[in-house]
């Protein structure tokens, strides 16, 4: 297990590390920052001053050895807009990202997973045809198309939910959050769902795949064979077979929760991470923008390796390489 | 000691939809099956063996169906039970081995934990009671030190030991019948004749029916005192296995004798039977052997009826051989 984890954070690193030349080399050949941090008017001279001040005047690789030499001591530069660091503005925005990322994949969880199964057990039913038929919809229409119907309706029209922002935080156990409010509830609820809706349909049919082919097999049959109550067999055959495959993906749809949370951060002005990196694109705030990139993988990193050990734990059969224990 | 059948089958009757039409995958079966009696079924793969025999547990898989007759146990006619008066019956008073032993297992549950939900579907026991239970379930069935297994998962077992364990699965609730489909064939020869010769004693010592699918009259000599040989998904011959092998009076049966491995000279070829099933979604009209027969002629265009040889020995041939002639 050891092994395993020592020779993933290394492979990790060595990743993280080509990515941010990339990510650093394509940011460069994107516009020029210092128009958007001058006005307009300046004198050439100011314009240079301020291109001096920034480093932006050096040659990319001189810019590039800085910024390693910054990111191996943690400091991953300073926004240009903010003139904060870039990592204490994400660190100060990702809590209400998790929020709603967290929340998006429990609605996601909690609704596809039922469905999903019902659907494997039942697949001529009625129900399962409607089912399916929506979740193809939900699969294909845009996030933010439906994420402007739902403010529509729910805040325009019926005047139940709040149009957009964080609400109150609570805090329970050292952990602040909106989840502890009802304001907050209400105001995570839309945004949440919004996010959920592509993740519940997904996780839908993977539910109703892994049943049917679970329900297809032996150990099933055989479990039926010795007169198992239908309860038992969903509970200890069924769903600890599906769920090996569905953990795995949900684990890496948490990845792109957070990264998609974009779309929706923005539509209902969630002060999220998606939303600081919108406004940082627009702006050509590079450190920010390198910095919420290198971030997003390092998460996928991250998850990965968490992925890869709860599998492990599901699944008796699997062993991690490089484990020898 | 009760002289009626323990299961009666009678003009049993299973369809698969098709797109060529109905596939009659048992066609107008009678059956009997004594107390205490080890009956053979052979036949090659496809003749409908363990349909026949999941269909005495209700446990035909969907689209199939029961199209005519009935299945009678200790009396009562279960063809019209419900899931709940299955359940009861099923893995309590009838058991049944599948085909591959290394399927028929959960492979993230522990054996002991799966042993004991069969036990427990069944009787309100307590986990250290129905301990004991599986403990001497796993010594009859040959499995020594049991108790380290049972913390094991299948994929830590041999296919033999595997197979071990779905039986003594079977024999937990010590069942009336067990029906047994070709279990020892994914077995070696040493293994396969201690399990016969052990289920054997068991059937003797507690006079459990047995029923057991193979297509190795070898097997049936070892085992059955009575064989049903079918083909097709009828029933062609049937009778004491002594009778049989010595006298067959279907050609089918006396083409399945050649094709003993036992019966063939050395150095010669194995004898086989030309040609294959034919489809069972079009059976032509007469005898469904006619095609690959010896014997055939023009009376073997008329369906054949079941002719009763003597008391305890039926054919179901226009003109059968007169006893090994
Ligand atoms: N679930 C099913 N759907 C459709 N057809 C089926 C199904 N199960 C069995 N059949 C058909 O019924 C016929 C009899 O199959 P069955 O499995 O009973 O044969 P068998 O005698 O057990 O053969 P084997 O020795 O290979 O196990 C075959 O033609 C098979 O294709
Ligand atoms: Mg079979």
């Amino acid at each position: 297990m050891f092994a395993f984890i020592l020779r993933r954070t290394i492979q990790s690193v060595i990743v993280l590390f080509v990515m941010s030349l990339l990510v650093f080399c394509m940011i460069n050949l994107v516009g020029d920052p210092v128009d958007m941090l001058v006005n307009p008017e300046s004198l050439p001279d100011e314009i240079e001053r301020v291109r001096r001040d920034f480093g932006l005047d050096q040659p990319v690789y001189s810019q590039y050895w800085h910024f390693l030499k910054g990111a191996l001591s943690g400091d991953l530069g300073k926004s240009y807009v903010f003139g904060r660091p870039a990592l204490a503005l994400m660190a100060e925005r990702f809590p209400a990202t998790l929020e709603l990322a967290f929340c998006a994949l429990i609605i996601a969880v909690t609704i596809g997973l039922p469905l999903g199964i019902y659907a494997g057990l039942r697949p001529d039913g009625f129900a399962t045809r409607i089912m399916m038929g929506m979740s193809v919809l939900g699969i294909s229409i845009p996030t933010f198309w439906l994420g402007l119907m739902m403010i529509i309706l729910f805040s325009v029209i019926l005047g139940w939910l709040p149009v957009s922002g964080r609400g109150d935080i609570g805090v329970f156990l050292g952990i602040e959050s909106s989840i502890f409010t009802m304001d907050g509830l209400r105001h995570l609820i839309m945004p949440a769902t919004n996010l959920a809706l592509f993740k519940i349909a997904m996780v839908m049919r993977l539910a109703r795949a892994g049943t049917s082919e679970v329900m297809a097999q032996d150990f099933i049959r055989f479990a039926r064979a010795q007169g198992l109550p239908r309860k038992r067999i969903i509970k200890s055959h069924l769903l600890p077979n599906i769920l090996i495959p569905i953990v795995t993906v949900i684990g890496i749809e948490f990845g792109t929760l957070i990264a998609f949370a974009t779309v929706t951060e923005s539509i209902f002005s969630w002060p999220g991470l998606g939303k600081l990196v919108i406004d940082a694109i627009i702006n050509l705030d590079r450190p920010v923008v390198v910095a919420y990139l290198l971030f997003v993988v390092a998460l996928f990193l991250t998850l990965n390796l968490i992925v890869d050990i709860i599998y492990a734990a599901l699944d008796p059969r699997v062993r991690l390489q490089g484990d020898d224990t | 000691m009760r002289n009626d059948p323990l299961l009666s089958i009678k003009g049993l009757r299973v369809e698969f939809p098709t797109q060529d039409g109905p596939l009659v995958a048992v066609n107008n079966v009678d059956l009997d099956v004594a107390r205490g009696e080890v009956l053979g079924i052979v036949g090659e793969s496809g003749s409908g063996k363990t349909v026949l025999g999941l269909s005495a547990m209700g446990l035909i898989d969907r689209p199939g169906r029961l199209t005519a007759g009935q299945v009678v146990f200790d009396g009562q006619d279960v063809t019209k039970y419900s899931e709940s008066g299955w359940r009861n019956i099923r893995g309590n008073r009838i058991a049944m081995i599948f085909q591959d032993p290394t399927t028929s297992l959960n492979p993230v549950q522990q054996i002991g934990a799966q042993m004991i939900e069969a036990l427990q579907s069944h009787r309100d026991i307590s986990r250290d009671n129905a301990r004991q239970i599986i403990r001497n379930a796993m010594v009859r069935v040959g499995i020594n030190s049991p108790d380290e297994r049972l913390n094991a998962y299948p994929h830590q077992f041999s296919g033999g030991m595997r197979q071990r364990v779905v039986i003594a699965i079977a024999l937990l609730n010590e069942p009336d019948l067990i029906i047994a489909d070709e279990p020892t064939t994914a077995l070696d020869v040493t293994i396969q004749a201690q399990i016969l010769r052990d289920m054997r004693r068991l059937s003797r010592d507690t006079r459990t029916s047995l029923v057991w699918v193979t297509h190795d009259l070898g097997v049936v000599a070892q085992i059955a005192q009575r064989v049903a040989v079918m083909y097709a998904g009828r029933i062609v011959e049937n009778g004491p296995t002594e009778k049989i092998l010595k006298s067959p009076c279907h050609p089918y049966t006396e083409g399945l004798i050649a094709s003993m491995p036992a019966n063939a000279l050395p150095g010669e070829r194995l004898h086989s039977i030309p040609g294959g099933l034919p489809q069972l979604s079009k059976l032509p009209a007469g005898c469904s052997f006619a095609p690959r027969c010896n014997y055939a002629a023009s009376a073997c265009n008329m369906s054949p009826k079941l002719i009763q040889i003597s008391s305890d020995h039926a054919v179901r041939c226009v003109s059968p051989l007169d006893g090994g002639s």
